[in-house]
Parts: structure tokens; C-alpha cells; sequence
């Protein structure tokens, strides 16, 4: 890809000027179309050996789902869902990670500085170095993706491939595809290639058919062909959005919770200036004085 | 007690006797708080201190600085989770320590009025509001704070292991953690400027133990009549 040097457009608890630099660059999009996914699990595969993730051991729930979710060592995952639909039985497979949101939750709620930033490119990552464990960012995502490791007591999730994203290549997932339903490019061409396979989707009757950019999010780097529509079939939420509780700590009890305490300080020098000490009237205390 | 007495004239007699008993007139000076109370107290203040030192820029980045007094934001988080439950610990020790003194006289039942606190702050108590060791005012700080220690027990909990508790309730837990959190501030500020420059005389009574009369007499004299039995008009 083109995205070359990395310019941070935000990053987590900081006060003021979080963009560095001045270069726009391309907003870039993973593509995925679950209509051709054949839950081969390349794109798993390909994720742990780039990144070097330890193995985790799969857990049998009745499917073919390696996990029942993502993992601290696990971020790729391909969900597989079975559901019945108009008397026909529908296996749908969709590949989960981190959505790479344009608003993210887990920055807004991170209260470490600089451990999540998100590049001008929309790649959101974490930076270990400086995440404190907190476990914050998994409270403000929508889609429950930021995972504690045990081990080195931070949180982990995809990152885009951002190393690799940085160097000109491919997410290695996307690299792994066997069938071409994973691409990789700006989100602008995602977005029309989403688009002109969502019209084609409805032509050969699949009428629900949608391409997933939740706009709740301000829209995410992962955009998603659901065959069938219907988010939730995919595990997927319809409307996902910053918690509001998350938002209403950060924006509003924040600042308020701030502008009292000084108010509380400002108020005491006021007090003294006006009232001054409460002390015994003149010559109350005369004799008092300790004696041994 | 061997040391005063093979060296009286080292140790203060109000001293010896502020170690193991308060409530009584020592020379010229009344010990307010005996040694077991002051310990106790001065280690709420220092948990809760640490706890504001850990909370603080894990809070907000604008306090951040804060961190480098406790070695960093991971210390500050990982060492935050224990300073809070010792303060509540301490909080629970002062709680039985300070509760025969904490009942509301039926006198005293306005306090949670603003315009009863705001009298009081206007210096404009009247004399015949006599009160006991502790005035309507400091009796509600007590309830408050432990109302406080409780609520940031079980909301830091869910903070704490946030893998073990589903989203919502970490958000709501958050929230009245920061709740708390703010009104304890606010509450410590007063405090902490009450018991120093708006009435002299009264930080010794938490560091020497002792009290001056004029002092017991202005600030709490149902106390004082008390201790010393003297009768309500005179005046030495
Ligand atoms: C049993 C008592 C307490 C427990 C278990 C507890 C636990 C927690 C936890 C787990 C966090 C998240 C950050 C971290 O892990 O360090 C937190 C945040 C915080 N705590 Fe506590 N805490 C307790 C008491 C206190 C006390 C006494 C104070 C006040 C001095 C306090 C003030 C704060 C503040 C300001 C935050 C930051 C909140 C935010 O990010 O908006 N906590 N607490
Ligand atoms: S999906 Fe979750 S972890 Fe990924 S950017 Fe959005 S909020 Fe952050």
C-alpha cells in the first residue's frame, strides 16, 4: 500500500495537539466479503505467525469456531453462525478482529497517554510500552475486542498489520486469502468495491444484502459484505456506538468533577478572605498556657 | 511511663497522659484525642492520600504529574486497587472507633441543610448551640466517608477485575467510582482547611493530642463544659 511514514492523527489522554505532522494520508480499509469466505482460517493462521502469538488452545463448542471470542493471543478470528433461514439451513462465516473504528471507544475510554493512538492512515493500536493494564479500552468498545494478556499484563488486539501497512504491504491476513474475499486498500475503493458487490448480492436475489460501516462509529477501517443483512446473524451489533456511560464519564463528569475541585480550592481562600480564622475572642485565653 | 517519670521535665505531662486517655484536663490543656485515635486517623489520611496520589492521573491526564510520586502510571495502577481497600480497612477501624461519638443530637438534625452548614461557616453559631465532642458538621463528614469507603469498595471492585464483569456494569461502576471520588475530594478540601487555617488551634489536637481550653471553649463548648465541669457562663 502506499502508506509509508506513520503521522498519529489521535492518541488516548492527552490534553491538546494530539496529531503530529501535517501529511493527510489515505485512510486505509480492510475489505470482507462473507458470501465468499469458506472458513479456511488462512487469514488466522497467517495472523498468529506474523505476529508471532503464542498458540492458544482451541475450545470445541459444537462448531467449527477455533474460540468462542478473541483472545489476548488470538486476534483474528472466523466466526462461524448457523441459522435457518426460509427452510434452508445458512452457515455464516465471518471473520472477526479488531473494526479499526474513525471514533474509537477504547481510545476515548484509555486513560494512559499515548498507549492507544490511532494513525492518520485509521489504523488504531495499541502501544504496549505505555499501556497500564487498565482494562478501560474494553469497557469503551462496542465490539469486545481488546483482550488482557496475562503474561505481559497489557492489552492486545489487531493492528491492522500496521507494520506492515508501514513498509507498503498487505495485512497478512489479507496476504493469506485463498479466495479473494479479503482485500485490502483505501477506504474510499472499499467502500465502491462493498458497494458494487452489495448491488450485485440484490440482483442474484439476496435482497438484505448490506456492507457493514457503522456510521455510530463515524464508520470503521474494516467494511463488511453481510449476505443476509442482519448484523446479529454475524454477531455483529446493528448499531454499535461509544457506550453512553462511557462518553457522559469522559466528556461530562470529567470536566465537571475537575472545575469542583478547583472551585472547592478557589472557595476556601475566598472563605478565609472573607470570614478569616475562628479563633477565641481577645483575652479568652489568657492564663491558659500549658503548664508541666 | 518510667521514662517521664525518672525525667520529668523531658516529656510533657499532657503528652504522657494524651498516649492511652483523652477527655481530660491535663495542666492548662485538654487531650482531645488519644494516641490510638490519632494513629488510626492518620492512616485513613495516608491510604486515602496514596489513593488520591494512584487515582488521580489515572482519572484525568491533567493530574498526570501525580504518577511520577508513585513511580508511573502502571505502579499507579497496579498499587491504586490496594491503597483503596486499606483505606477501607482503616476507614472500618475509625468507623467502630469514632461511632458512640457520632449520634445526631436532636439539636443537631438540620446539618444536612446547605444553610445550616452555611451558618456554621459563617462563624454565626449560637452560643447555646452547645453540642458535644463533635458538632452536627463533623458528624456528617464521618457518615459521609463512610459511605464513601463503601462505595469506593464496591465500585473499584469491577474496576479492578474488569474481565470478570460484564461491560454495563463496569461503566456504571466507573461512573459512581468518579461520583464518590468528587464528593470526597471536595469533602477532604474542607476538611483539611477547617482542621488547619480556619480554625487555629485544632491540628494539634490530630498531632499532639491536646487542645487549648479557649479552644475546646469556642469550638465545642458542650465538650468542654464537660471535661472541665465548669458552668456555662464562666469564664476564667
Ligand atoms: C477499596 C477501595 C478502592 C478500590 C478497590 C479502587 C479501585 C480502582 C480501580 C481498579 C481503578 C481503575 C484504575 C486502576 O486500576 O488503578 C480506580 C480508579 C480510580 N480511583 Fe479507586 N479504588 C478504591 C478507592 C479509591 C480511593 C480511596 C480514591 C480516592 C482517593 C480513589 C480514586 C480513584 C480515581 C480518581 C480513579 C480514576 C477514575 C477514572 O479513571 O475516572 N479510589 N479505582
Ligand atoms: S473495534 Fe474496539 S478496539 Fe477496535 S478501534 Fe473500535 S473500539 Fe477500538
Amino acid at each position: 500500500m502506499t502508506v509509508q511514514a506513520l503521522e498519529i492523527k489521535r492518541s488516548s489522554a492527552a490534553m491538546w495537539g494530539t496529531k503530529t505532522g501535517l501529511r493527510e494520508k489515505p485512510v486505509v480499509s480492510k475489505y470482507i466479503d462473507t458470501t465468499t469466505c469458506i472458513g479456511c482460517k488462512a487469514c488466522e493462521a497467517a495472523c498468529q505467525e506474523w505476529n508471532d502469538l503464542k498458540t492458544v488452545a482451541t475450545h470445541q463448542e459444537g462448531s467449527y469456531q477455533t474460540l468462542p471470542h478473541l483472545d489476548a493471543d488470538f486476534w483474528n478470528l472466523i466466526r462461524f453462525n448457523e441459522r435457518e433461514v426460509d427452510g434452508g439451513l445458512m452457515w455464516l462465516m465471518r471473520k472477526d478482529q479488531c473494526m479499526h473504528c474513525a471514533e474509537p471507544g477504547c481510545l476515548e475510554a484509555c486513560p494512559a497517554p499515548g498507549a492507544i493512538v490511532q494513525y492518520a492512515n485509521g489504523i488504531v493500536d495499541v502501544d504496549p510500552s505505555k499501556c497500564i493494564g487498565c482494562g478501560y479500552c474494553s469497557t469503551g468498545c462496542p465490539f469486545d475486542v481488546p483482550k488482557f494478556h496475562k503474561t505481559t499484563g497489557k492489552m492486545a488486539k489487531c493492528t491492522l498489520c500496521v507494520d506492515r501497512v508501514e513498509v507498503g504491504l498487505e495485512p497478512a491476513c489479507i496476504k493469506a486469502c485463498p479466495t479473494g474475499c479479503l482485500q485490502f486498500g483505501s477506504k474510499e475503493q472499499m467502500v465502491a468495491m462493498g458497494n458494487a458487490r452489495v448491488s450485485q448480492l440484490k440482483g442474484a436475489g439476496f435482497q438484505d444484502a448490506m456492507l457493514y460501516d457503522p456510521q455510530g462509529v463515524g464508520g470503521t477501517s474494516v467494511v463488511t459484505v453481510l449476505g443476509h443483512g442482519h448484523p446479529e446473524w454475524y454477531d455483529l451489533p446493528r448499531d454499535p456506538h461509544v457506550p453512553l456511560l462511557v462518553r457522559a464519564w469522559k466528556s461530562i463528569l470529567r470536566p465537571l468533577g475537575v472545575l469542583a475541585a478547583f472551585a472547592a480550592v478557589i472557595g476556601v481562600f475566598g472563605h478565609y478572605a472573607t470570614y478569616g480564622p475562628k479563633e477565641p475572642p481577645e483575652g479568652d485565653g489568657v492564663g491558659e498556657g500549658r503548664t508541666k | 511511663m518510667s521514662s517521664a517519670s525518672a525525667q520529668p521535665n523531658r516529656v510533657d505531662r499532657a503528652i504522657v497522659v494524651a498516649r492511652d486517655r483523652d477527655n481530660v484536663v491535663v495542666a492548662g490543656e485538654i487531650v482531645r484525642h488519644r494516641r490510638a485515635t490519632r494513629i488510626i486517623h492518620w492512616t485513613v489520611a495516608l491510604t486515602f492520600l496514596i489513593g488520591l496520589l494512584s487515582g488521580m492521573p489515572i482519572w484525568t491526564p491533567l493530574f498526570g504529574w501525580m504518577a511520577y510520586l508513585v513511580g508511573g502510571m502502571e505502579v499507579a495502577r497496579v498499587i491504586h486497587p490496594y491503597a483503596g481497600v486499606a483505606f477501607v480497612i482503616a476507614s472500618a477501624f475509625q468507623f467502630f472507633h469514632w461511632l458512640g461519638d457520632m449520634h445526631f443530637a436532636s439539636d443537631e438534625k438540620d446539618w444536612w441543610r446547605p444553610s445550616r452548614m452555611a451558618r456554621y461557616m459563617r462563624w454565626e453559631d449560637e452560643a447555646s448551640e452547645e453540642g458535644g465532642k463533635y458538632n452536627g458538621g463533623q458528624k456528617l463528614f464521618f457518615w459521609a466517608v463512610c459511605l464513601g469507603a463503601v462505595g469506593f469498595l464496591v465500585t473499584g471492585i469491577p474496576m479492578w477485575f474488569p474481565l470478570r464483569f460484564p461491560a454495563l456494569l463496569r461503566e456504571i461502576a466507573i461512573i459512581l467510582h468518579d461520583v464518590t471520588f468528587i464528593c470526597f475530594l471536595i469533602g477532604v478540601i474542607l476538611h483539611i482547611y477547617l482542621g488547619t487555617a480556619a480554625e487555629p488551634g485544632t491540628f494539634r489536637a490530630m498531632t499532639r493530642g491536646t487542645v487549648t481550653r479557649s479552644w475546646a471553649r469556642l469550638h465545642h463548648p458542650g465538650w468542654f463544659r464537660k471535661v472541665t465541669g465548669e458552668s456555662r457562663d464562666k469564664r476564667t
